[in-house]
């Protein structure tokens, strides 16, 4: 690593909890806004009962940016999805340019509507467990996401959700 | 008319018997107990495709009325299916969800069922191999061939879907059960194989018939801006529902104009073979099982009924099996855009029939639930849930709007 690559590791290690904090509050300019303009997004699993990796979902950053603003026309459970992760690697290219972070994510959604408000308004459930791939542009000593793999753990998904994780 | 007292609230509705249910049939324990053994036990079940177990030795595991179940693909290419129970001492054989007998076990050899806990091993035909020091202990007085596995009745039919039967003799073949249903859909599903590339489950607090209704009337795609933006038109509006034999029902198709939502992308070019483009067809079989062809993905959902107030509901994706990654991407982006867990309509779906199980939990006072709207059996005509609850009165010899009375057919023919 160059003598600056603790910087620019850190770089990526802000951007990955800038956008964390971003996606708890539902801020979701604010999250693309740490996306480069080629970024993709996707959502995987593998499903040992048919074998198979699965995309849940995946689209581009204008692909996503359509999605969240096309939210309020939809009806979505209220109850707030806040994540808790924790930055496992991260790898800075030899030039500086690009790097590749893994990390641990756990969601937790803490329940407004539920089945039933009056009794699950204020609990908090375990959501999704799963892994953060992600892929950077670093120009300026800013890390930018290009990419976003959500590698979940699960295939129970109950409700789902129509938030990006 | 004003906001009415509970004797106003709980009265007859102003229809006639076969338009309206009373909420005691999603709640209540008796008549879901009655359910499982008078129903679930009796009819084919789609419990997989077959392209879940595409090679000899493979496997699936999976439930009817709370029976285990595995499934294997044999030597002989034969899907069969058996109690996944073994006849010492009811362990269950195999605990994974899938996998291939090929590779022994700790406890067995490959190529073998085997149950872990003493040892005993049966072939893909059910019959039982070895049983671990048998004549040490059971001498001459019971054998290997006295403890083959509980076979199932099992067709692989309609596009490669495996159905099981839990009944010896079932009355009907799958077939004879849903053959005219699927007519439909048949030279789509048959043209070439299939393959699924989607599956997630949801566990949700609600009755399975809430689930079934949800995908048998189209009243509700109001909830869905997606259908509103892509469906709402002359066509839309005139698309038929098609009851038939034993509680099925076919709703009819148009064209669906999905690039009118944002982001959305015609899917003509990836429709399934023998389908006019972005045609929707959806088969809905009773008890609980859903067929829903949108152009260039096939959808199916198998309710596994877990409590009167619960339900497991597993959804599976299908695309062609010769597809080219390219062409399979694609249509993964189709199902998962709206049918996803993190699709545009799913998620409205499961918030819809939960609230319907909130209020309909067990406890809670009978209610009087409409199914009566008619417009000509057209798409907002609940034809599909009358007919379904008339089919299920004569399954339970219950009256949907009365359980605790005998089944009478209803005053409204069902259509």
């Amino acid at each position: 690593m160059q003598a600056n690559g603790h910087d620019k590791a850190a770089a990526v290690r802000d951007t990955i909890y800038r956008a964390a904090l971003a996606l708890d509050d539902q801020r979701w300019q604010d999250w693309l806004d740490l996306c480069a303009p080629v970024f993709h997004y996707k959502i995987t699993s593998f499903s040992p009962e048919i074998n198979k990796d699965m995309i849940y979902l995946q689209g581009t950053r204008k692909e996503m940016d359509s999605m969240v603003r096309m939210l309020p026309k939809h009806n979505t459970d209220h109850s707030p999805l806040h994540r808790h992760t924790s930055v496992y690697t991260v790898n800075v290219a030899d030039d500086g340019k690009t790097a590749e972070a893994v990390s641990s994510v756990v969601f937790y959604q803490n329940m407004l509507d539920g089945n039933n408000s009056h009794i699950e308004a204020g609990e908090t459930r375990l959501f999704l467990a799963g892994r953060y791939v992600d892929t950077f542009q670093i120009e300026d000593g800013k890390a930018k996401f290009v990419g976003r793999e959500v590698k979940l753990d699960n295939r129970r998904l109950d409700k789902g959700s129509h938030w990006p994780l | 008319m004003p906001a009415r007292n509970h004797n106003q609230w709980i009265a007859k509705p102003p229809l006639q018997q076969g338009e309206w249910i009373d909420s005691r049939i999603y709640s209540e324990q008796g008549i879901f107990n009655d359910e499982i053994e008078k129903i679930f036990k009796h009819v084919w079940v789609p419990v997989c495709h077959e392209s879940e177990l595409p090679e000899a030795y493979d496997f699936r595991t999976t439930s009817i009325g709370g029976e285990p179940i595995v499934i294997c693909r044999g030597p002989d290419n034969e899907i069969r299916a058996f109690l996944n129970v073994c006849p010492h001492r009811g362990m269950l054989i195999e605990r994974r969800p899938a996998g291939s007998f090929l590779e022994g076990q700790p406890s067995g050899n490959p190529k073998r069922m085997t149950c872990m806990f003493h040892a005993w091993q049966f072939d893909m035909k059910g019959n039982c191999v070895y049983v671990a020091r048998e004549k040490e202990g059971y001498q001459d007085r019971l054998c290997k061939e006295n403890v083959g596995l509980r076979r199932l009745r099992c067709e692989v039919k309609f596009g490669g879907f495996v159905w099981v039967n839990m009944d010896d003799n079932p009355s009907q073949t799958v077939e004879e059960w849903c053959g005219e249903p699927f007519e439909c859909l048949r030279e789509s599903l048959d043209a070439e194989p299939l393959e699924v590339f989607h599956y997630h489950k949801a566990i949700v607090d609600t009755n399975y018939k809430l689930w079934h209704d949800t995908n048998s009337e189209f009243y509700h795609d109001f909830m869905h801006y997606h259908n509103r933006i892509t469906g709402f038109n002359d066509a839309y509006f005139a698309r038929k529902n098609f009851a038939y034999k034993n509680g099925h029902v076919v709703v009819g198709t148009f064209e669906v104009n999905y690039e009118n939502y944002e982001g959305f992308e015609s899917r003509a070019e990836l429709s399934f073979p023998k389908l006019p483009p972005n045609q929707w067809y959806m088969v809905d079989l009773f008890p609980g099982f859903n067929f829903n062809l949108r152009g260039s993905a096939l959808r199916c959902d198998i309710v596994t009924p877990l409590g009167p107030d619960k339900v497991m509901i597993e959804f599976r994706g299908l695309g062609l099996k010769r597809d080219t990654p390219e062409e399979r991407i694609t249509r993964i982006n189709h199902h998962n855009s709206i049918w996803g867990p993190f699709g545009r309509n799913l998620h409205e779906d499961l918030i819809g029939v939960a609230g319907q199980g909130a209020t309909m939990s067990p406890g809670t006072e009978p209610r009087r639930i409409l199914h009566g709207r008619h417009e000509n059996e057209t798409i907002h005509d609940e034809i599909g849930m009358r007919h379904y609850y008339d089919e299920w009165g004569r399954w339970m010899n219950r009256m949907p709007s009365e359980p605790d009375k005998a089944y009478a057919p209803p005053a409204v023919a069902a259509e």
